[in-house]
């Protein structure tokens, strides 16, 4: 028997200052490191314009999305009121940090899928603000929207956004939500209304948080006494290795073993044309009659999945949300895979150098289960739904396998190392029947491809 | 979209009366042979392991205001419930089950993971019929129309384990034939293995038994017609044989006679000295697909996979945390949980200010929201919102996250549902 070293409620500056940290046979329960970040004096308020304060801007509309060719399924697929080049309506979130009230209010209409992919470290003082644009296709509607950070630990109801359990966001209204992470990992955000239309109707994104071991903070690199040689771990022993500042890791695993070079995070999802038609022409939908047509990765079916982003990176370092500002209309060529893929702007291209150790972040938001596979490239799950895979002890669990399976509302995060040679590998549902689009031949759906390139420069961003 | 609705009048009727119930303010009729818990799990226990258990039909009741017919195990002397009776055992016991059966066709029970098990003192084994090539039951069946059998084994390892029909099991496992069967460790009282760090609080015990209903196959069923297994689609989905917003009500809720078992979660704040341990609850999937059970507010970890704990060759601790419990067909998983309080308006307030109500979207005619973001404080609601919130308690939802499972035939805020109330630390004043 394996008795849990740490006391539960001890500080973690208690903890990490080496105090009380073997402690109690009767030490148990859920959690190893204490949430409770709490100073025992009182702190300063945070603000969204303090040092460690992050402010990000979403709202919430409709819009108009197009899925690579597929057999027509009338009248659901291509739905007739779709403006060229799209052919499918949605909800979904864009990001209008920064934006003047006029600008947001242009947004109305213009909603994208997969969301606005975010990124913050432990601890930011996090302040997302939701503005709700109501549907430019169904005025009759008067849907709130909210906010669900999903998997985040010792939410409140106030910042958990299920509207029957709190409040929800009116059209014409906005409304600041407030996060301060403790806990690294993958997690998703979607709407919560209706969460059964909203949430396939693509009000879905990616949400992650780096872990204090990177010892960067705001792209600032500050060495920290945390993780130097001879310093306590969360599970009762010391760091053999100083930890070096300004590496990537996937989490605090107090070992370097998660380190990686490259991440690419999937918002795994499918897409119901006849559910999407129905919202669009004002019909009732019975969802649980729920049988979807295409298999999305961040928005997109294959062979669109390769397709690049649709907008270039903000500046390096200091962004928090993928992509930054107001996408770019470019124009109505329904030929122009720019064009079609300008409301789905993240690519699920991974593009990489030989011998690069390269997280997955896979989050699922569709209502089915998935299995994930890369011919001739091991993978290792290092962590599911944002839980670094090590007992209570600190025993290790990592799981080497060429399968990943991932349940509706579960994340993985799963390194692998690109071969020594360059080539080109394919990333897939080992679940045949949704490599498809909506039912026609060929391949599609829920597959990506893993470039290994002779080199290649360092990653600034995730996705790229 | 406001289309389609849940079913707003029942809904806000069981919401007041759980309002109330939480309060303390209705009795029930004690139930014969079992406890009578208004919360948490509720067992079927006897001194020396001996049950009995009749196979029989009733009807059970959805939110939408349905009405199936079921099969389903009652404890014999009581009569139909669903799911069937959780029968609580210690590890290494004797057990009798005996299975009488009122069903016009044969059935039997399965105990998978228990030791040692006989049907009428023969080794429990797949029956064939006479040509001896045809499976006839995966286990010795009680006949039809009063038959008997009965079931003996030696408590397995500590855990959670789900009993279902062996004999016709689409069918019958669709009907409602299955229950939870707990079994405690052996001279360890609060703990859900042998394991010291599977301790929890005294009473803060939950199981989830899943499951989803077809209520065409049950039509059938009930009609004697024959069932159209390819045009299975489940529109029911349940826990403890309830769904949202039924899974709410109290245990033994009268107006809900054959489902006894609620599934609310009723917790305070961890704290070291008041509330150190965390709370278990039990999944259990009775259904035909995986159920990706989240709970919103708080992981949970993960300590047992179909009654064995998740340890190393020698000890080590192989549990792990999860926001989603992702229960397949036929599995269990036991979890503790626990939920940390952060804010305080004194030393870690709330950075950001709750707009006024008019510019909130309260959904429907009642809320559970205490119009603060504190725990323990409560704010006024308009006069045509009902307040569910007794005393600035937190609600967070759990459910199923393929979300067309969280749902009463399509109507959200249903189905695979229930709710993890939060108390304040000195409980509400009511109580």
């Amino acid at each position: 028997m394996t008795k849990n070293p740490l006391a539960r409620g001890l500080s973690r500056r208690v903890f990490l200052a080496g105090g009380a940290g073997l402690v109690g046979a009767a030490a148990v329960g859920t959690r190893l490191l204490p949430a409770l970040a709490a100073p025992a004096v009182t702190a300063a308020v945070p603000t969204p314009t303090g040092p460690n304060s992050v402010t990000v801007h979403l709202a919430g509309t409709d819009g108009w999305v197009s899925m690579p060719d597929a057999p027509a399924d009338a009248p659901f697929f291509p739905d007739s009121l779709a403006p060229a080049p799209f052919d499918t309506y949605c909800f979904g979130f864009r990001n209008v940090t920064g934006m003047t009230p006029s600008q947001v209010a242009a947004e109305r209409g213009k909603a994208q899928i997969s969301a606005p992919m975010m990124f913050f470290d432990e601890e930011d003082d996090i302040f997302i603000t939701l503005t709700n644009l109501g549907l430019a296709q169904r005025p009759d509607l008067f849907d709130g929207h909210t906010l669900h950070w999903h998997g985040f630990v010792n939410a409140i109801p106030l910042f958990d956004g299920v509207p029957e359990l709190s409040l929800a966001v009116p059209i014409g209204r906005d409304f600041t939500y407030y996060y301060r992470p403790h806990d690294a990992g993958t997690y998703m955000y979607h709407c919560h209304f209706e969460d059964v239309e909203h949430v396939q109707m693509g009000m879905t994104g990616m949400v992650f948080v780096r872990p204090k071991q990177n010892q960067r903070r705001r792209g600032v690199i500050t060495a920290s006494p945390a993780f130097a040689a001879g310093a306590p771990t969360p599970w009762g022993g010391t760091v053999a290795t100083t930890i070096p500042a300004g590496k990537k890791y996937a989490y605090n695993d107090y070992d370097g073993s998660t380190r990686y070079d490259r991440e690419f995070a999937f918002m795994v999802t499918e897409l119901w044309s006849a559910a999407h038609y129905r919202d669009a022409h004002i019909q009732v939908n019975d969802w649980t009659d729920f049988d979807p047509s295409f298999w999305l990765l961040n928005g997109r079916a294959y062979p669109d999945t390769v397709a690049p982003n649709s907008v270039a990176a903000g500046p390096a370092n200091n962004q928090n949300v993928f992509p930054v500002g107001a996408l770019p209309v470019i124009g109505a060529d329904p030929a122009a895979a720019a064009n079609r893929l300008q409301y789905q702007p993240i690519s699920s291209l991974i593009n990489c150098k030989v011998g690069d150790t390269v997280l997955l972040r896979l989050a699922n938001l569709g209502y089915q289960n998935h299995s994930f596979t890369v011919d001739n490239i091991d993978l290792t799950v290092i962590a599911k739904d944002a839980s670094l895979l090590k007992g209570r002890d600190g025993t290790a669990n990592y799981i080497t396998t060429n399968t990943v399976d991932l349940g509706p509302g579960e994340s993985r995060d799963v390194l692998f190392t690109a071969p020594s040679v360059p080539g080109k590998y394919l990333l897939y549902d080992r679940k045949y029947s949704y490599l498809n689009n909506g039912g026609g031949g060929g391949y599609g759906g829920m597959v990506t491809e893993i470039r290994v390139n002779a080199s290649l420069a360092d990653q600034t961003e995730p996705n790229h | 979209m406001k289309l389609l609705k849940r079913a707003g009048a029942r809904r806000v009727a069981v919401g007041a009366v759980v309002a109330s119930v939480v309060a303390g303010t209705v009795a029930f009729a004690p139930v014969s042979a079992a406890e009578s818990n208004t919360e948490g799990m509720q067992c079927d226990t006897d001194a020396h392991s001996n049950f009995s258990l009749t196979a029989q039909a009733g009807y059970v009741s959805t939110p939408d205001g349905n009405s199936i017919y079921m099969w389903s195990y009652g404890n014999s002397t009581r009569g139909f419930q669903l799911p069937g009776p959780t029968l609580c055992v210690t590890s290494g016991d004797t057990v009798t089950v005996v299975l009488h059966n009122s069903l016009p066709e044969p059935t039997s029970i399965l105990f998978p993971g228990q030791s040692g098990v006989t049907a009428d003192g023969n080794a429990a084994q797949p029956q064939f019929d006479t040509s001896g090539s045809t499976l006839t039951s995966l286990v010795q069946p009680a006949a039809p129309n009063n038959g008997s059998v009965t079931y003996r084994f030696t408590a397995g390892s500590p855990g959670s384990y789900l009993y279902s029909s062996g004999t016709d099991v689409e069918k019958q496992k669709q009907m409602g034939l299955y229950g939870a069967l707990v079994v405690r460790p052996a001279g360890k009282t609060n703990q859900v293995n042998d394991r010291i760090d599977s301790a929890f609080t005294a009473g803060k015990e939950y199981l989830f038994l899943l499951s989803e209903v077809d209520p065409d196959v049950h039509l059938a069923v009930e009609r004697n017609l024959p069932i159209n297994w390819s045009a299975y689609t489940a529109r029911y989905f349940m826990i403890n044989g309830r769904s949202m917003p039924d899974t709410l009500a109290p245990n033994n809720a009268s107006w809900l006679p054959g489902q006894p078992y609620g599934a609310m979660v009723h917790i305070k704040p961890y704290d070291k000295v008041t509330n150190p341990l965390p709370a278990t609850i039990r999944y259990l999937n009775a259904g035909t697909v995986n159920y990706p059970f989240h709970p919103h507010g708080s992981d949970e970890r993960v300590i047992d996979r179909d009654g064995h704990p998740l340890v190393g060759p020698s000890g080590q601790d192989l549990s792990f945390l999860k926001y989603d419990l992702d229960v397949g067909p036929g599995q269990t998983l036991d979890t503790l949980m626990d939920w940390r309080s952060e804010y305080n308006a004194t030393s870690n307030p709330i950075p950001t200010q709750i707009p006024t109500i008019t510019d909130q979207l309260l959904v429907g005619t009642d809320t559970w929201f205490s119009e603060s973001g504190y725990l323990g404080t409560k704010n006024p609601t308009p006069t045509f919102i009902t307040s569910n919130n007794e005393c600035g308690e937190y609600y967070h939802i759990a459910h199923s996250h393929a979300l067309q499972q969280a749902t009463n035939y399509g109507a959200t805020f249903g189905g695979m549902m229930t709710l993890f109330r939060i108390d304040p630390p000195t409980g509400c004043p009511t109580k």
